[in-house]
């Protein structure tokens, strides 16, 4: 299952980072065009498409990392058995979870997509061409739970035991 | 039957964090079971168009740019530079070099939004070099602890941005609100080193050889790449020339020529930056999509009204109810990130401190001030987890010797209570 899911996840998160880049770029040209008093329509809306892809097509690959977090401490209390229980139960309505989110956000694009559903600002966009990202990054998402749940059956660990500390807020 | 409906939900809520379900998820499990119950709203559509919404508006994109900035910094060599610019100034103050941790997070704050980040920064250059000169582990880790807390006060700050959002208040008002208060919470802590040192002669080793006043400007130029980028993000938000977002973006700009100019940017750091960038805000991201939907869900139940009118029932005093909030948050920032803590309070809480007559941009603060307390406090606290990485000491270690600054926040925090001016002087001048 490995070689195909990871190299996904990968490619996802590579997409991410040239989404974070653009997201950048974008903003960057803002503020030149504003200075230079060119005239360049829906930059805004540009820059959270980009914003937002970053965040769901980096989904999948950040869980892998153990980066999403949780509450831990009951947890860590509980004998190894009870725990395992819960362990086993978080995973279970996780993939439950991003199934329903996956198959809504494919719903989206859709109808966005079948009712020609445009951007309400300047940039006019057909929404479902950033939405498709929202629902790429989702199925990502659900995959690695899926993933996750079979190495747990197969007595593998998922995530990493030491990942590098991430510097949140 | 509101009432009950509310307990339910809070009780609900907080079991299934408790049971070790990610955070983000969380939020989104509970508001999907509590629209299916209680409302006959088509849950799953409503869902994705908040989610979409509110993770692709223009005010979140400042989010992970400042994010991004933090990571270019965090691998440059501007901590290494602060040591040396500052050092030399500091040798005479009783206490010496542990002002360095202090004065180091405050300045770095000003580049950075993260409190994690801050206190990764300087403490990676500040821990070695205060354990090379025989300064006491105590004092060093549990002031680092204490002042890395800053990144979060002292704009640019990712808090605020997330809570700016929530409680739509303007972000860049919240970052000036956010200057005075930070300034006195470092003067405070500066204070507590400077009597410490008084009282502990002994343990602070002598100081480094004495310089000239002119070598000691001279070694201040190694100040003036984080100075500049200061002046760039801060300096263009204040001048009006770019709005929060626009100033992130120059702050990445920035970083990135900073870090070439010194020669610490190559191809492969730049890749973990930005991939550190992309985990970071993912993660983040994940807790505000579920908090979206949480709050459209709270909402279309009537629940923060309900909160709010049972609060008002009990007829506190404002006062009261900062110290009941305060009390509250204290708890919940042992076993909550700060992020799921003001996404939670505005999902639920918002309307009560209206209704109580509070800023809310001072009401902002409050919250930022109380978050960077849930920072040191265990189990759960960002700055302890980054500190145990450094120096890989016990977490219930590094929170005890950061107590005492815990005790100078808790002061800060009814400081701006009794005089709302320390944070709402300044952005009444901006208008």
């Amino acid at each position: 299952m490995q070689q195909y899911t990871h190299p996904f996840y990968r490619t996802l998160m590579f997409l991410a980072c040239v989404s974070m880049a653009a997201s950048f770029a974008v903003i960057m040209l803002g503020v030149v065009a504003r200075e230079a008093h060119w005239d360049i329509q829906g930059l805004d809306a540009y820059a959270g498409y980009a914003v937002a892809a970053a965040l769901f097509l980096a989904l999948p690959e950040t869980l892998r990392h153990g980066d999403h977090i949780r509450v831990t401490l009951i947890l860590q209390r509980l004998s190894q058995r009870v725990k395992n229980g819960f362990e086993y139960g978080c995973l279970v309505v996780a993939v439950a979870l991003s199934a329903y989110f996956a198959w809504f956000a494919c719903r989206l694009v859709w109808v966005s997509y079948t009712t020609h559903d445009v951007s309400p600002s300047a940039d006019a966009t057909a929404l479902w061409i950033p939405q498709l990202a929202m629902a790429l990054g989702c199925i990502g998402l659900c995959v690695s739970f899926v993933e996750a749940l079979v190495s747990r059956m197969h007595g593998v660990d998922f995530f990493p035991e030491n990942s590098e500390q991430a510097h949140v807020e | 039957m509101g009432i009950f409906i509310t307990l339910f939900l809070i009780i609900l809520l907080f079991a299934v964090l408790g049971s070790g379900m990610w955070i983000g998820l969380s939020l989104l499990g509970v508001a999907i079971l509590a629209m299916e119950i209680f409302t006959s709203r088509p849950v799953g559509d409503s869902m994705v168009l908040t989610i979409w919404g509110s993770t692709s508006s223009w005010t979140l994109t400042a989010l992970p740019l400042f994010l991004w900035m933090g990571e270019i910094l965090f691998r440059s060599k501007l901590s290494e530079d602060m040591f040396k610019g500052l050092a030399p100034w500091l040798n005479r103050l009783p206490g010496r070099l542990l002002h360095v941790n202090v004065i180091g997070c405050t300045i770095f704050a000003a580049v950075s939004g993260s409190s994690a980040a801050t206190c990764a920064t300087i403490g990676k250059i500040t821990l070695p070099e205060l354990k090379k000169r025989g300064y006491p582990d105590d004092i060093a880790i549990g002031t680092l602890a204490g002042a890395g807390t800053l990144g979060l006060l002292i704009p640019p700050s990712i808090i605020m941005i997330v809570y700016g959002v929530a409680a739509n208040v303007s972000i860049a008002k919240l970052f000036i609100a956010g200057v005075i208060p930070g300034l006195m919470l470092a003067a405070l802590f500066m204070g507590y080193i400077i009597v410490w040192a008084l009282f502990n002669k002994d343990k602070v080793p002598a100081a480094d050889e004495g310089m000239s006043f002119m070598k000691k400007l001279h070694e201040s130029r190694h100040l003036i790449p984080v100075v500049s980028l200061i002046a760039l993000v801060l300096g263009s938000i204040y001048s009006g020339l770019a709005t929060a977002t626009e100033a992130a973006a120059l702050g990445v700009g920035g970083s990135l020529v900073l870090a070439k100019i010194e020669g610490s940017l190559n191809w492969e750091k730049f890749k973990d930056g930005i991939v550190a960038a992309c985990r970071v805000y993912c993660m983040i991201g994940l807790i505000l999509a579920g908090a979206a939907f949480l709050t459209l869900a709270m909402g279309f139940i009537g629940l923060p009204r309900q909160m709010a009118e049972f609060i008002g029932a009990l007829n506190l005093s404002p006062f009261g109810l900062i110290l009941l909030l305060t009390g509250f948050f204290i708890v919940l920032g042992c076993f909550l990130d700060g992020i799921s803590m003001v996404v939670l309070t505005m999902t639920v809480l918002l309307p009560t401190v209206q209704a109580a007559g509070l800023d809310l941009i001072w009401f902002g603060i409050f919250i930022v001030l109380v978050v960077e307390m849930a920072q040191i406090t265990p189990p759960v606290g960002f700055n302890l987890f980054v500190i145990q990485g450094l120096t890989k000491r016990e977490i219930t270690y590094i929170a005890r010797t950061a107590l005492p600054l815990f005790f100078l926040m808790l002061a800060a925090v009814l400081a701006t209570y009794f005089f709302q001016d320390i944070v709402l002087w300044l952005p009444r001048q901006m208008t």
